[in-house]
């Protein structure tokens, strides 16, 4: 990855000392061992700035709808004659192409409003299962050493197989490279098993209602409503989401577990066609709430109902912006 | 002051009769999570813990509590009741002491002269602090030193209880702490333990590595509410309320009326300077128009604001918030920027 990393910083810097860009949102070294956090250069001498790795977690897309809107909302007080255009490059992978294909199907901003930095991908670490395989131990240092990672606890040197900590998103992942992209840092990544992507969801289908019910409840009572889940969500854009909403209001704002699973429930059902599985939800949340089971399940009756895989292809139509006579409507009558 | 010795065998014994007889609150694991939670029964209390997730806080100043509730008359709304009872006595076990020290930091707002929160304050006065102490530190992300904590200080603790290897210490340090002596049995403490207790001590504090600027950046945040450093801190931020909620002495709130039928709650949630929503008006005017201005008012409310109103800063150090920010924006790195502008 150190090569794709050189490339990044090489045609961020390239992209901003031509002006083609305004800002280059991307990953840099984060303050805590073995972390990478957002970062947003403007100047090409930061460009050095840049990092690319396992550690890198979060959907950069989120950011690029965020300074596009905003940079629309400020661009309305404006003369038409002073008005400017607000160019935003991004380091892309495939989860996050497929997040801006979503928002671009979705009209938020224009093509011409966007430079995709394609990077191959082989999967993030999940701070979950780091945590679970140091059982519980501090990571006092860390490096990425090929297909592994070297961890130092206070227990000790350990080394860690990277498979064995890569999200599960990213491990039956579909769409590793960029389904978009204007320039390429490196080569396409090796694919992953995404023949066994839906393994878990089949799994869940076996249970009982009541055990998924079960299932729902309990993840749900972790939940402190602190909506990060939301917040990371490139897909979750709404000026004013429903929760948010006071005339009328839809859903209490107390520790109510009603309000909590109607405030999920409703997010997850607003990702259909629109979930990309780039497990940022998951990784923000700081409870540990398992949001991917259902939104994959829905993913799932997007791409048996409907064919549809969220952000794969430009000329997609989603399922949610568009009526077949023929689809698929047995549900209604055999519950 | 008593203090008693204890063998570290026992301490499980212990928890388990107090447990018998009031409300107990401790650490106990919860799938990956090791949470204070009021421990039922068949649940254990883990003796051997970091810190908890979520800061014990929550038993003072509950994530939803219900203040008063109403009906619907013919002649309009009656009062019907306050909230829940929380009448009985609770111990709350196994608190670190940065987080007993958030209690003194809250104590001051919720129970200052001239406002009292009854609510607040019955819970307090009803609830036994047993802290014990960090012989070593847990984290390398824990700074309480460098805001007037230490991993050994007892502020905040009615009872506070001192690994020494062998057997613990405890050290009944108010009235209320000396209702729990019963429980500990007779072995008075000798001055060999209280001097082996010092050393801990010191050792201890030495672990602290990380030291942050947080007095020092004072008279810059008095004269710097303006300045181009807050466009810096923000961008990344999420605007979700992870850190306010994983905070010990975060404490901001919402009051809303539940309504179901004709009987209504009226409910103190917690909120987050951190929301959009936090600071809008009713007439949709927003003083606080971006996270730009919200992370500058967390900041401020905890280095300056509450240092100008109550004294000490509403943060103990207990690094909470860096570990868990979902994009890694730290608290740390924002007081060392700032020393160095």
């Amino acid at each position: 990855m150190e090569n794709v990393e050189k490339k990044i910083r090489e045609e961020a810097k390239k992209l901003l000392a031509d002006k083609k860009v305004d800002v280059v949102v991307g990953y840099e070294r984060g303050t805590l061992p073995l972390t990478a956090t957002p970062v947003f250069i403007t100047e090409p001498d930061d460009a050095d700035r840049l990092v690319y790795d396992a550690t890198c977690v979060q959907n950069l897309a989120k950011y690029v709808h965020d300074i596009l809107s905003a940079h629309k909302e400020a661009q309305k007080k404006v003369k038409p004659e002073d008005k400017k255009k607000k160019v935003v490059g991004v380091v892309a992978r495939g989860c996050t192409s497929r997040s801006l294909v979503i928002q671009l199907q979705e009209r938020q901003y224009g093509r011409d409003d966007l430079v995709v930095l394609g990077v191959p991908c082989n999967g993030y670490i999940d701070g979950k299962k780091m945590g679970i395989a140091l059982a519980g131990e501090e990571i006092l240092d860390g490096s990425l050493t090929g297909e592994g990672v070297a961890v130092k606890t206070s227990a000790g040197e350990k080394k860690i197989a990277l498979n064995d900590v890569l999200a599960d998103n990213c491990l039956t992942c579909r769409f590793n490279n960029p389904v978009i992209s204007d320039l390429m840092a490196g080569d396409n990544a090796p694919a992953k098993a995404f023949d066994r992507e839906y393994e878990k969801v089949d799994a869940f289908e076996q249970l009982s209602t009541e055990e998924r019910w079960a299932y729902f409840t309990k993840e749900m009572g972790k939940c402190i409503r602190c909506y990060a889940c939301r917040n990371a969500c490139p897909s979750c854009y709404c000026k004013v989401c429903f929760v948010e909403q006071s005339m009328p209001q839809f859903v209490g704002l107390s520790a109510d577990h009603t309000d909590t699973q109607l405030f999920q429930l409703l997010r997850t059902f607003h990702m259909v066609g629109r979930c990309v599985d780039c497990g940022s939800c998951i990784s923000v949340c700081p409870m540990g709430v398992d949001l991917r089971n259902f939104l994959k399940k829905l993913d799932k009756d997007a791409l048996e109902l409907f064919e549809n895989r969220a952000g794969a292809k430009m000329e997609d139509v989603p399922p949610l912006s568009t009526y077949k006579e023929n689809d698929k409507e047995d549900f209604i009558y055999n519950p | 002051m008593e203090k008693r010795l204890i063998k570290k065998d026992v301490l499980a014994g212990i928890v388990g009769k107090i447990a018998g007889d009031v409300n107990l609150v401790a650490p106990v694991k919860e799938e990956d999570n090791v949470l204070f939670e009021l421990v039922k029964d068949g649940v254990t209390a883990l003796s051997s813990y970091r810190n908890t997730k979520n800061a014990p806080k929550a038993f003072f100043f509950p994530r939803s509590e219900t203040l008063m509730r109403y009906t619907r008359k013919e002649k309009g709304y009656e009062f019907t009741g306050l909230g829940e009872d929380v009448s009985g006595q609770t111990v709350i076990f196994g608190v670190r002491p940065c987080d007993a020290r958030s209690f003194v930091i809250l104590d001051l707002l919720f129970d200052q002269d001239k406002y009292k929160d009854p609510y607040y304050i019955e819970k307090r006065a009803n609830t036994t602090v047993v802290a014990v102490g960090c012989t070593k530190p847990p984290y390398s992300t824990c700074f309480c030193t460098s805001v007037d904590g230490s991993p050994m200080s007892t502020e905040g603790a009615d009872v506070f209880l001192t690994d020494l290897g062998e057997s613990y210490l405890a050290e009944f340090l108010t009235d209320k702490g000396e209702k729990l002596l019963k429980y500990f049995g007779d072995a008075k403490a000798d001055a060999g333990a209280e001097k082996k207790k010092e050393e801990i001590a010191q050792a201890a504090a030495k672990e602290i590595k990380k030291t942050i600027p947080a007095h020092e950046i004072k008279a810059w945040l008095d004269a710097n509410f303006e300045h181009p450093f807050w466009e810096t801190v923000h961008k990344k931020c999420l605007a979700c309320g992870t850190c306010t909620f994983m905070c010990p002495t975060c404490h901001c709130f919402d009051i809303q009326d539940e309504v179901k039928a004709a009987d209504g709650k009226r409910i103190r949630n917690w909120d987050s300077c951190m929301f959009p929503l936090f600071t809008r008006e009713t007439s949709g005017h927003n003083p606080r128009t971006s996270q730009k201005e919200r992370w500058r008012q967390r900041f401020m409310h905890k280095f300056r604001y509450y240092v100008d109103m109550f004294g000490p800063i509403a943060c103990v150090g207990c690094g909470r918030c860096v570990m868990s920010c979902p994009v890694n924006i730290d608290i740390r790195k924002i007081a060392e920027d700032i020393s160095k502008l």
